[in-house]
């Protein structure tokens, strides 16, 4: 379990990486945390002629709130990020999810925007940025552009990122007084990815919702928005209608782990219990 | 909650491990970590497909890169192996033995027949540049349908091997005995159910490894290895290669677990040897990667136990019909593990009138079986969950049809039905010890509280007998090489090796407190031929029992040397005498005594002072044979679970073993293999599963895949003992293999007592959280 | 095969320039060209812990890296780890009064995790420090051992029936 031969590029900045990208195409894989690309290349699943790794581009690594939102730079260390108490603050469901990830170790070196480019459906991270409408920030040949959350998990590991763009920051909303944050997950073991994963988040005022999100994980091709679930909660449904709504319209497939009918059947649990815990942190 | 005998100076006592600070600080020595200069290193090319004919082997590409150095594929080693055989299994039928064996080649020549089966063997200056060319290898092969399946593999559709008539290896059938049926067709109760362990694997946390470094002038052969077995692996290199054993040296230093995945020169490692004889020009490596090592390292439990029971009303039991099946893949580590001992043992703990046992062991095109803590361990699996669902159909506790069957003291001596005889066991007591931990009542009541709630609780209980150190053929004995040197220290020289069964402790305990000497004056070498006596290793729970009976009996021998020339030099009588920390001394009269220190110098430079006609030195051998060939230990465990009825998840509560090893050693150590042992036996029950898909191709060749139980999953492991001695020498019984043979029947048992009441009674591993909620879904809708 | 280069690292305090492929995993340059044979190679995909480091005062798994994106890095290994005097740090010396180690091979990473944990941790609850260890597999001890020896360093009971090592 070796890499194939790679030639190595440590770029400054980002027009530099864009650049190599622009030349190399795609003989040309970004390096990030590499905790999902590493194993996948000592494994021989993926070989790349250039591996260009963005851990010393300077501009990646940093965490600031402004203007309603908090921006989480590309490699922001899952752990740093864990951590913040920025995060904490402003971003409970993204704090909440990212203990879920793998283990410490995995954390320390894994980033925030590595996990959400990888866009794996059962990861908690995609899921996250999904459910609360995060923005995505590209940088590419022409420059910039924002792409909103739910325009970017296209299929299994597949993102819409343009071939010789990357991922160079995502901004979260930041939800105001009364909300309330949960990332519910069924795993076989601690650290495990997710046979059943469910990010819920509740704003109350008056004593009803008023503002309702809820992100599926290993429930799909992709992870989910659970749009009617949503709609239930607003319309005043309960935590476990919310749940039935939610699982209705999945349709999950079998693994070695889960059926695809286990996991259609938990996820009504597994919603419920994110809704419970949501509301119940914003005081219902 | 103990039942202890008197610990001696050091025997008995809670040691802290000599061979930790080195292995803490880094400083093991395992097999990856031999470097040797111009050493090469391998990789395999192996197949992708299960079953299917070659066509073409392409290696021209391969052998063109720069830093390879060699490719070699089955038409290059195979024609060079002289004989292929394990010395523990002995000679195939065709040589003249009784074994059935797969055809063993090192490398796949015409066809393959497991997805990764080695085709070829590449050697290059690093592992990076044999994997590139491994992938410059092209093979193409004519796929065929692949045989998967116990069941499917013995209707012989197709032939995994087609040297073979039959995929069935070797079968047992079940004795047609007219009394016995005639007992069966009048019993009050018959009941029959089919069990089915899932596939499971050893998973040392090193894989294999092997350095091999044969000079084709000097004319010897040196090997480093991850073996368990260093007599073995000299044997079977001397025997692949033709080279006489006396030009074989064979040496495992840190071993980093074997499990019983180790035990046996594999057709990997023979590929291995075979390719470092050809190539006699440098020393190679190959260190299995861990696809490897889930793919084509051997594997195990994959098993159906067909059991029929017959029981009166009040639950006694009145005779057993069990037909075991195993899936022995395609190439298994010697041959079907475990269907005659499971056979013989599945009586167990009770008092069973008769048992009639049958088996068939049968390849498919998947990875071979091997040899895993405690093969023969499905009786186990099997016979303790029937109790339970046989208690259950008779509306019985499942405590109280254990109570009228088991073996109590006064029974002993007790001869089972199938022809074990029991000295010195206590099942009875174990059980109770157990029960008595748990406090029955207050479970009993938290769990009907609980079930208010709509909250699984269950409880599960089992019980064995464990023919440890079995003592058949190479396995009967081991031998201890023991030598006092100048200074008055002592070197034992045994067959055993170190993949953590802390034998570098508990052998110095024996000795030192035989001896009569400061443990720390003691050192166990071992795990090199050159040093160390012929024997089989370490395996089979038998190094306490025969390599401790070994030393003891060196030690002894050493001992009464000593004394001989202590008495002569002190002018008193041997029986005079004592030892306390290496110094002899007359007894009552300690000014006159002699430290080890001087005593050993005397005896190997002045002859003059040595009693007259006594040979010089300090040196002894002892070989120990224990008196039977099996020396029975046994334990009780309980387990106690919840299930989360929404999800099927299952969580450990608490977990509670009571057993008896005979006299413990160490009890620190004991302590330790035990909670190893249950780790393993409640992975194979609710987390590891090797799946292969209907063509054969493995789908659990990462971690991520196969799932090890870790710290957050396991509970604290709450153990009790009862030491009684058995006939042995040193009164111990093995122990190495249990907690993983009855921890799997615990864990299930309690499962199946959560969810029972609820229609659910489970046979089949794994029970994972998908497997739970569809049972219950099944038991809902039924 | 791309062309090798120059790799400047330092390790346990010490600079080291060793010439390697960019595609060199850092567990196979501190093994093979530095000889530092404690980081242990269990599964070359970041889930057996084994290979763990200390990488800039982190835990990393030595085998998800290349030793060329380390350049100006401090790591540390189970030999940087370790005293070097012939004692052992407070987690190993846990390790070994609690019998956390069986052969042994797992334990370069346990040590090397939970040095870095306990040092930043120094207070964790009983939950923490098995989530904590999650991240490691040993296949030996069932992590009796381990967890009591983690419980031993970060102050919190450990259960009464563990039969103690006794010094001799």
């Amino acid at each position: 379990m070796k890499p194939s031969s790679f030639n190595y590029h440590a770029p400054a900045s980002v027009n530099d990486v864009t650049a190599l990208l622009a030349e190399h195409g795609d003989d040309a894989k970004v390096l990030a945390g590499g905790q999902s690309l590493v194993p996948m290349l000592s494994l021989r699943l993926a070989a790349f002629e250039h591996l260009i790794d963005l851990n010393k581009v300077e501009g990646l690594a940093g965490i600031t709130r402004s203007n309603g939102t908090l921006r989480v730079g590309a490699v922001v260390r899952q752990a740093v990020a864990e951590h913040s108490a920025d995060v904490a603050t402003s971003v409970p469901m993204l704090a909440k999810a990212l203990p879920h990830i793998g283990h410490f170790q995995i954390r320390n070196r894994g980033t925030v925007g590595g996990s959400i480019a990888h866009a794996d459906p059962a990861s908690e991270l995609p899921a996250v940025a999904l459910a609360l409408d995060a923005t995505i920030e590209a940088a590419g040949p022409g420059g910039t552009r924002q792409i909103a959350a739910a325009d970017f998990f296209v299929s299994t590991w597949q993102t819409a990122l343009d071939e010789g763009e990357i991922l160079t920051a995502v901004e979260f909303p930041v939800w105001g007084p009364g909300s309330g944050f949960a990332v519910e997950e069924l795993t076989r073991r601690h650290g495990d990815f997710a046979l059943v994963g469910a990010a819920a988040g509740v704003q109350l005022s008056g004593g009803k919702v008023t503002k309702a999100a809820l992100g599926l994980f290993g429930l799909g091709p992709t992870p989910l928005r659970a749009a009617e679930a949503e709609a239930a909660l607003l319309a005043g449904a309960d935590a476990a209608e919310v749940g039935r709504v939610a699982a209705s319209g999945l349709n999950p497939l079998d693994d070695i782990h889960a059926s695809g009918a286990y996991r259609k059947q938990v996820a009504a649990v597994i919603v419920r219990r994110a809704v419970q815990a949501a509301m119940q942190e914003a005081g219902a | 909650m103990n039942t202890r005998l008197t610990a001696g100076r050091y025997v008995g006592q809670a040691v802290k491990r000599i061979e930790d600070p080195r292995l803490l600080a880094g400083r093991g020595r395992y097999v990856d970590d031999v470097q040797l200069p111009n050493m090469l290193h391998v990789a395999f090319v192996r197949s992708n497909v299960a079953r299917g004919n070659i066509v073409s082997i392409d290696t021209s590409e391969a052998k063109a890169l720069p830093g390879v150095h060699a490719v070699y594929t089955g038409d290059d080693l195979n024609p060079r192996v002289q004989q292929f055989w394990h010395t523990m299994i002995g000679p195939p039928i065709e040589m003249g033995g009784q074994t059935h064996y797969a055809p063993l080649k090192p490398l796949a020549q015409g066809d393959v027949r497991f997805v990764g089966d080695p085709i070829a063997i590449i050697i290059a200056d690093n592992r990076y540049i044999a994997e590139d060319a491994a992938d410059l290898v092209q093979v193409e092969i004519d796929p065929l349908p692949a045989v998967v399946g116990i069941l499917n593999g013995a209707r012989d559709d197709a032939l995994v091997h087609k040297e073979k008539p039959s995929n069935i290896s070797d079968t047992m059938p079940i004795p047609e005995v007219p009394e016995v049926e005639a007992l069966f067709a009048t019993a009050p109760h018959v009941f029959t159910r089919r069990f089915h362990q899932a596939r499971a694997t050893n998973v040392p946390m090193e894989p294999r490894g092997i350095v091999v470094h044969y000079d084709r002038y000097a004319g010897d052969m040196q090997i480093w290895a991850a073996t368990q077995s260093v007599s073995e692996w000299r044997s079977s290199a001397a025997r692949l290669t033709g080279l006489g054993e006396n030009r074989v040296r064979v040496i495992a230093n840190d071993v980093g677990g074997g499990f019983g995945q180790k035990m046996m020169v594999t057709r990997d490692e023979a590929a291995v040897i075979m390719a470092g004889h050809l190539f006699g020009e440098a020393p190679i490596k190959w260190t299995e990667d861990r696809r490897e090592n889930l793919m084509t390292a051997n594997q195990a439990r994959e098993e159906i136990f067909d059991v029929t029971m017959a029981v009166t009303d009040d639950g006694t039991l009145m005779g057993a019909k069990v037909f075991f099946w195993e899936d022995i893949g395609s190439y298994p580590a010697g041959a079907g593990a475990g269907a005659g001992l499971a056979g013989g043992v599945f009586p167990g703990p009770y008092k069973f009138p008769v048992v009639l046992p049958g088996g068939s062991a049968v390849f498919t095109n998947t990875v071979g079986k091997a040899a895993y803590r405690g093969p023969w361990m499905g009786e186990t699996v099997a016979r303790e969950q029937m109790m339970d669902h046989v208690a259950y159909e008779l509306g019985i506790d499942p405590i109280e049809i254990r109570r009228k069957n088991v073996i109590k003291a006064e029974d002993l001596p007790y001869t089972t039905c199938t022809t074990m005889v029991y000295e010195s066991v206590t099942p009875s007591e174990t059980m109770e010890q157990a029960l008595e931990m748990l406090d029955v009542d207050a479970f009993r009541a938290m769990q009907a509280e609980a079930r208010k709630e709509g909250r699984l609780l269950g409880m599960g209980l089992a019980v064995y007998i464990e023919p440890s150190a079995i003592a058949f053929g190479i396995l009967s004995s081991d031998q201890a090489i023991m030598r006092m040197d100048n200074t008055g220290k002592v070197i034992v020289a045994m067959s055993t090796g170190n993949h953590g069964h802390s034998l570098e402790t508990t052998i110095p305990q024996v000795v030192a407190e035989h001896l009569g000497c400061d443990i720390n004056d003691v050192v166990l070498v071992q795990g090199d031929t050159d040093s160390s006596p012929m024997g089989p290793g370490t395996g089979g729970s038998r190094s306490a029992v025969i390599a401790g009976g070994a030393a003891q009996t060196a030690s002894l021998r050493l001992k009464d040397k000593i004394l001989q020339i202590a008495a002569h030099m002190l002018e008193a009588s041997p029986e005079d005498l004592e030892v306390n920390n290496s110094v002899v001394s007359v007894k009552g009269t300690p000014a006159k005594a002699l430290p080890f220190a001087m005593i050993a110098p005397i005896a190997y430079q002045m002859p003059e002072m040595l009693p007259p006609g006594m040979e010089m030195g300090l040196e002894v051998t002892a070989r120990y044979q224990p008196p039977g060939p099996f020396t029975w230990s046994n334990a009780a465990h309980v387990c106690t679970v919840e299930i989360d009825a929404e999800t099927g998840h299952t969580k450990i509560l608490r977990y509670i073993v009571s057993e008896d090893c005979g006299r413990m050693i160490n009890p620190m150590v004991v302590e330790g293999q035990i909670a190893g042992g249950v780790v393993q036996g409640i992975g194979g029950v609710l987390f590891e599963h090797l799946v292969y898909d209907d063509e054969g191709n493995p789908l659990t060749t990462t971690f991520l895949d196969y799932l090890l139980p870790t710290a957050p999953e396991v509970p604290d492991i709450e153990i009790g003992h009862i030491e009684t001695l058995s006939p042995t020498l040193g009164g111990y019984k093995g122990m190495g293999e249990g907690g993983a043979i009855v921890a799997p029947p615990a864990v299930a048992n309690a499962i199946h007592d959560a969810l029972r009441h609820l229609g659910v009674h489970p046979t089949d591993f794994p029970l994972g959280p998908s497997q739970v909620l569809a049972l219950m879904n099944e038991a809902a809708q039924a | 095969m791309s062309d090798e280069v120059i790799v400047k690292l330092n390790v346990n305090g010490r600079d080291h320039k060793v010439m390697v492929e960019a595609r060199k995993l850092l567990s196979d340059v501190l093994r093979d060209d530095l000889h530092l044979t404690g980081t242990h190679v269990g599964c070359e995909h970041g889930a057996c812990g084994a290979c763990t480091v200390i990488v800039d005062g982190a835990a990393v798994r030595a085998c998800l890296l290349f030793a060329v994106q380390l350049e100006g890095s401090q790591i540390v290994t189970v030999e940087g780890v370790t005293p070097g005097d012939g004692t052992l740090n407070p987690f190993q010396q846990a390790m070994q009064d609690c019998h956390g180690l069986q052969c042994g091979f797992c334990t370069p990473g346990f040590v090397v995790s939970m040095t870095n944990y306990l040092d930043n941790n120094p207070n964790p609850t009983d939950d923490d420090l098995k989530i904590a260890l999650s991240g490691n597999l040993c296949r030996c001890t069932g992590y009796r051992g381990i967890i009591n020896a983690a419980r031993t360093v970060a102050g919190l009971p450990v259960p009464a029936n563990a039969a103690d090592g006794s010094d001799h």
